[in-house]
């Protein structure tokens, strides 16, 4: 909204007194607009030109600087509220761009000592401030409002309120982590600061991140009031006595014991920022805020320098690029229509299926939901409906938005008229005569505009769009498994894919929220490919006499999620030797798939479905356990005697090279590509920047040697031609 | 008017499969899988016009919750329409009159029932006692309002049997049904005889019927209902035989066995001019060409269907015997046997239908072929549309040409229909 909707403001800005001290150079656009009203209350409107969204770089830092001079040197000035003209963004945060341009310390530096100086500068004027609050409002834009007295905020759904600095590896350092404990309590903020958390705008009222919820019409009305009304009162605020004592010495020391343990427990060491961030804010709430002050910008100096920093602001960048992708050269055509998709059709109602067809419906679109008889359907309905009932446990909707959902799947054991489907989704068997025979069925029963997509992990895109008359609108869209918490999409581009439907396709991958990666139509595609040598590798060290544990623990180590024995078990022990078996006879110079994956099949060890695999998944909510009885599977002891940084500097190196292949076989374009859809799609240690990007940091000459050396004994060590070729020439994958 | 295409939920008998779902999502799954199944673009509708007669309190209009629902754009209105037993038929004679004023082309109609979700509901002297509780301020004024109460307060009205209940005359819908028996001499065993013949025509059909069913997934269940559970393979004359009479313990020959079941369901149907439909390419499965209403004495509502069968004649012309099925809906084994008797009768139609000769005569063979009520229940909102649907495809199995579908009315009214494969 803007200021100039609401009737009793007036544009006086003009004709203000104080006009001669406005200091302002008007040259260039401006990103704050003032107005004064006729109670002589400033409104700071935040209305960056040609953008959707307000950030914080030093232009707009300056700019309200010199607002907040004019607010102090006119003493008629009753107060000030701070707004947004945005629809979906309050103050998306500090510019990222610059920040992570900063060659030196002394640039962040710079930058740092600007905010905290402008925001310390807001926090102390002597008249009252609210931050009237719609939409997005988070980092420096919500540390800008801690600096106000009071906070008012929309209940919208835009609205998102707090303080994600630890994701991208620094902490908050414009008074965030010295301002929240002081006005929440100290356990509240560790969960927010630590936990880099979003709050919508009820549950940030609850945690008292904003003071009030006011519509969005009446935001800069009321903040208005509230000034009239109550003045100074609205900064002299009680401090809940349960706030002050988790600030008292004793407990503060209490809590950061508790919490650094669980912080280590969870990241193992390998994100900086978070046990930074438990040290600044608890140190700070005994100092000065002058001081604490100072003990975040020390902070954030050392940790925007860490290589983990870096790789997680690069992720950042990563995923605002998917979200803007085409899919297609810059040059082509423009598009013809952009008409969203509205309706889906999903084939087969099995666990990736009905995860499609959750998600999609969970994201407003209407869904046919066809499988062959009525007990798969019912299965998958099923599913589909935990899926949302878990959704409304985590709060992250509401009973009725989860009853629209499920209302607006349509479950049909027989074909259906397709015509005016605009995305078909097979999620069927994975053989290929059968996804065969359906492709040229539903290529019969489509529209003509209607994409035909399979979700196949492994097959041709290629060879299915054979089966059909038009090969052109046949496309893979790759969900990962459970969809509602992958975000990544792998589009697969057959050989006879047109253009048009990557440009489509990408774009509703884009409209349900996910993130998509364009990728070859090659065995494995991108994420499985580079994924299964890791682990065929992992089962094959197994089998060789390593140690589950050890297997598992030493990749954790190195930050992946969750060891590969453990991921083998998750996929399914049949699914994992499907996959395995199945790439490996593609690949058979380096990959062959581990026997131990046949011989528990054949024991009915199928991992977490039933229960056993390498673990023992029976305990609901507790950790499984290494299965007893798994060594009986172990057939020799070549690599019992392997440390653990031998185990995973073999699986590793693995990955890098498969990794290479990929961009050497030009499955994607470049080697960002590779590392986004590794972290993506399986959470490769993102604080390392993906395989490629680890390599480059490690040196890709060290790589080769350590390659060549364990090629010796085994062949699939071999370093693919791109990685000697870079280990040669002394170059990186990445330029800079 | 055309019948483009329908679709129904199993009908399940009351507190079984379907009890835990209310009218408006009974309606929501017929309404959604018809139009999954006809691929038609919900914003083309014009109007969805739903009967439904125990409307649920949490979904007033439960035809426009329903639309919303099940997907239907918001600039498509909606409306729901109570003609008792008759309000299947509404809905769909509501569209054709739309049509007919120039309101609109396409049309979603049916009809939806819950009997399960029928509520209890207090006596208003009772509620007048919750509403003075719910004012009370103090400490004093609490312990009055709730030392007021009486045991009898907390005795609920049963929703069902008051809808049952004909609020003029005073008689319940069984009643009426042993005024029919006792008139026209229908015995007990007539009336159980024919009631095993619905059992055991419905049973056959039940493939036939089956067809016409979408399935309902139970939410949070991994169960599937695809089948009507009324109709009873084992059922025998001596099981019959052995209940009691429901409404007149003493002298009655009107039992649960004899009468239409209490049962949860929902239809809906697609219909639409009949350009409209070669215009989107879309074959009908026949068309609506005559329907009346007509009123008769309440404490004989189950002589309904004979009044406006009649009177369907006098508008269109078309004499009973072109009918190559008949539905008359199963209120009662009695009531359709009486119905039968009037309907061939010179000096019913000289005393009451202003005529000199009767009606017609209806064939054995030709009438509620696959079972009717007895067998497969009555959504009372909902069975109305069930027998147009039932008899359009009844008539696309046999290639015959014309239906007829009538029923009694609760409160003295009877509704006909005829229908014609074109």
């Amino acid at each position: 909204m803007t200021t100039t909707q609401t009737p009793d403001l007036k544009m006086v800005a003009e004709t203000a007194p104080a006009e001669a001290v406005n200091t302002m150079p008007m040259e260039t656009p401006e990103l704050i607009r003032r107005l004064v009203t006729d109670e002589n209350i400033c409104v700071l409107t935040f209305d960056r030109p040609d953008s959707a969204a307000n950030i914080f770089d030093k232009a707009a830092l300056m700019e309200l600087s010199d607002h907040i001079n004019y607010v102090m040197c006119n003493s008629n000035i009753k107060g000030l509220v701070l707004t947004s003209a945005k629809k979906s963004i309050f103050i998306a945060g500090a510019d990222l761009t610059q920040l992570s341009k900063a060659r030196t310390s002394d640039e962040l530096r710079d930058m740092i000592e600007l905010g905290q100086v402008v925001f310390n500068r807001l926090a102390t004027l002597n008249i009252p401030t609210v931050a009237a609050i719609h939409g997005a409002c988070v980092g420096g834009g919500y540390e800008v409002t801690l600096a106000c007295d009071y906070r008012i905020a929309s209940p919208d759904k835009v609205t998102k309120i707090g303080l994600p600095e630890t994701q991208l590896g620094i902490i908050p350092a414009w008074g965030g982590s010295t301002r929240l404990p002081r006005l929440i309590g100290l356990p509240k903020a560790l969960d927010v600061i630590l936990g880099g958390k979003t709050l919508a705008a009820k549950p940030a009222l609850k945690c008292g991140l904003v003071d009030d919820l006011v519509p969005r019409e009446y935001l800069v009305e009321k903040a208005c009031q509230l000034i009239l009304k109550r003045g100074m009162k609205l900064r002299a605020r009680k401090t809940k006595l349960a706030h002050k004592l988790t600030t008292l010495g004793p407990v503060v020391n209490m809590i950061t014991k508790k919490v650094s343990k669980q912080v280590f427990a969870k990241t193992r060491g390998h994100y900086p920022a978070i046990p930074k961030a438990l040290e600044v804010v608890t140190q700070g709430l005994s100092k000065s805020l002058d001081d604490s002050l100072a003990l975040e910008r020390d902070a954030i100096l050392e940790l925007g320098t860490t290589e983990a920093c870096k790789n997680l602001i690069r992720i950042f960048f990563l995923q605002e690029r998917a979200k803007k992708l085409t899919g297609v050269p810059a040059d082509s055509a423009p598009e013809a229509k952009a008409t969203p998709v509205k309706r889906v059709t999903v084939v087969g109602a099995g666990v990736m299926g009905g995860g499609i067809a959750q998600w999609s419906s969970a994201r407003g679109l209407g869904v046919i939901l066809r499988d062959i008889n009525h007990e798969a359907l019912a299965k998958g309905l099923a599913g589909i409906a935990k899926v949302y009932d878990q959704a409304v446990k985590r709060h992250a909707m509401t009973k009725l938005e989860a009853r629209d959902g499920m209302d607006r799947i349509s479950a049909s054991p027989v074909d259906v008229p397709l015509h005016s489907v605009d995305v078909i989704i097979e999620a069927a068997v994975e053989k290929m005569d059968l996804k065969k025979k359906l492709f040229a069925h539903l290529d019969s029963l489509a529209g003509r505009e209607t994409i035909l997509a399979s979700n196949t992990s492994a097959l041709s895109i290629t060879e299915i769009a054979t089966a059909t008359q038009h090969p052109e609108r046949v496309i893979g869209i790759h969900f990962f498994n459970p969809v509602h918490r992958m975000q990544l999409v792998e589009v697969v581009v057959g050989k006879q894919t047109s253009p048009e439907v990557v440009r489509r396709s990408v774009k509703f991958v884009q409209q349900i929220g996910k993130l998509p990666v364009v990728v070859k139509d090659a065995p494995g595609f991108l994420v499985n490919r580079i994924l299964m040598p890791y682990l065929i590798e992992a089962g094959h060290l197994f089998e060789n006499g390593a140690r589950v544990e050890d297997v598992d623990e030493c990749m954790l180590e190195f930050g992946m999620p969750m060891g590969p024995l453990r991921l083998i078990d998750e996929v399914g022990v049949d699914v994992s030797h499907h996959v395995a078996s199945d790439l490996a006879s593609k690949f058979r110079d380096r990959m062959h798939c581990p026997e131990v994956l046949s011989k528990m099949m054949a024991d009915e060890l199928f991992g977490k479905k039933n229960g056993k695999g390498f673990y023992l998944h029976n305990k609901k909510g507790k950790e499984p356990t290494v299965n007893p009885r798994i060594d009986k599977y172990t057939s020799g002891t070549a690599c019992a005697k392997l440390t653990r940084e031998e185990l995973r500097t073999r699986m590793v190196l693995l990955m890098i090279n498969e990794a290479a292949r990929c961009l050497e076989g030009g499955i994607v374009e470049e080697a960002a590509d590779v590392d986004f859809g590794m972290i993506m799609g399986t959470g490769f240690a993102p604080f390392l920047g993906g395989p490629l990007r680890f390599a480059d940091s490690v040196g890709i000459p060290h790589i080769v040697d350590e390659m060549k050396r364990l090629a010796d004994e085994e062949l699939r060590f071999t370093p693919c031609n791109l990685l000697q070729t870079l280990a040669g020439t002394g170059q990186k994958f990445y330029k800079s | 008017m055309v019948i483009v295409d329908g679709v129904r939920t199993p009908f399940s008998k009351m507190g079984t499969d379907l009890a835990r779902l209310g009218p408006e999502e009974l309606g929501r799954i017929v309404v959604s899988s018809l139009l999954t199944k006809t691929g038609l673009n919900p914003a083309l509708i014009d109007e969805v016009i739903f009967g439904c007669v125990g409307q649920p309190a949490d979904a007033a209009n439960v035809a426009r919750v329903i639309a919303l629902r099940a997907g239907i754009p918001e600039h498509v209105p909606a409306f729901t329409v109570h003609r008792n037993c008759a309000s299947g038929c509404e809905a769909f004679t509501q569209a054709y009159e739309k049509m007919l004023a120039g309101r609109g082309e396409i049309f979603v109609v049916g009809g939806t029932e819950s009997m399960s979700q029928v509520p209890l509901l207090y006596t208003h002297q009772a509620a007048a006692k919750f509403a003075k509780l719910s004012r009370a301020r103090s400490f004093g004024q609490k312990l009055g309002a709730m030392l007021s109460f009486r045991p009898s307060d907390f005795k609920p009205r049963i929703g069902l049997q008051l809808g049952l209940t004909d609020p003029v005359c005073g008689m319940n819908m069984g009643e009426t049904a042993e005024v029919l028996a006792r008139e026209h001499g229908i015995t007990r065993e007539k009336q159980d005889a024919f009631a095993l013949e619905s059992h055991q025509r419905a049973i056959a059909a039940r493939e036939k019927l089956e067809a016409e069913i979408c399935p309902i997934y139970p939410p949070s269940t991994k169960a599937v209902v695809t089948t009507d559970n009324g109709p009873r393979k084992e059922q025998t004359m001596e099981a019959l035989a052995k209940l009691k009479p429901v409404f007149d313990r003493k002298n009655g020959t009107v039992t649960a066995g004899n009468a239409s079941q209490i049962t949860d369901g929902a239809v809906a149907l697609l219909v639409m001019s009949e350009m409209k439909a070669a215009e989107l390419g879309m074959t009908p499965l026949g068309v609506l060409t005559g329907y009346a209403y007509a009123g008769c004495d309440p404490q004989r509502m189950g002589l309904g269907p004979v009044y406006a069968i009649a009177e369907a004649e006098r508008r269109t012309g078309i004499t009973l015997d072109h009918a190559d099925i008949v539905e008359i809906n199963e209120a009662f084994a009695a009531q359709v046997i009486a119905c039968l008797a009037c309907l061939k009768s010179d000096e019913f139609a000289q005393k009451h239908l202003k005529r000199d000769h009767h009606v017609g005569k209806i064939p054995k063979d030709a009438l509620n072929v696959n079972g009717g009520a007895i067998a497969l229940g009555h959504p009372v909102g909902a069975t109305g549309a069930r027998l147009i649907l039932t008899s359009l495809k009844e008539l696309q199995r046999r290639d015959a040409k014309r239906a007829l579908i009538s029923l009694c009315v609760g409160g003295g009214q009877g509704a006909a229909i005829w229908l014609e494969r074109n």
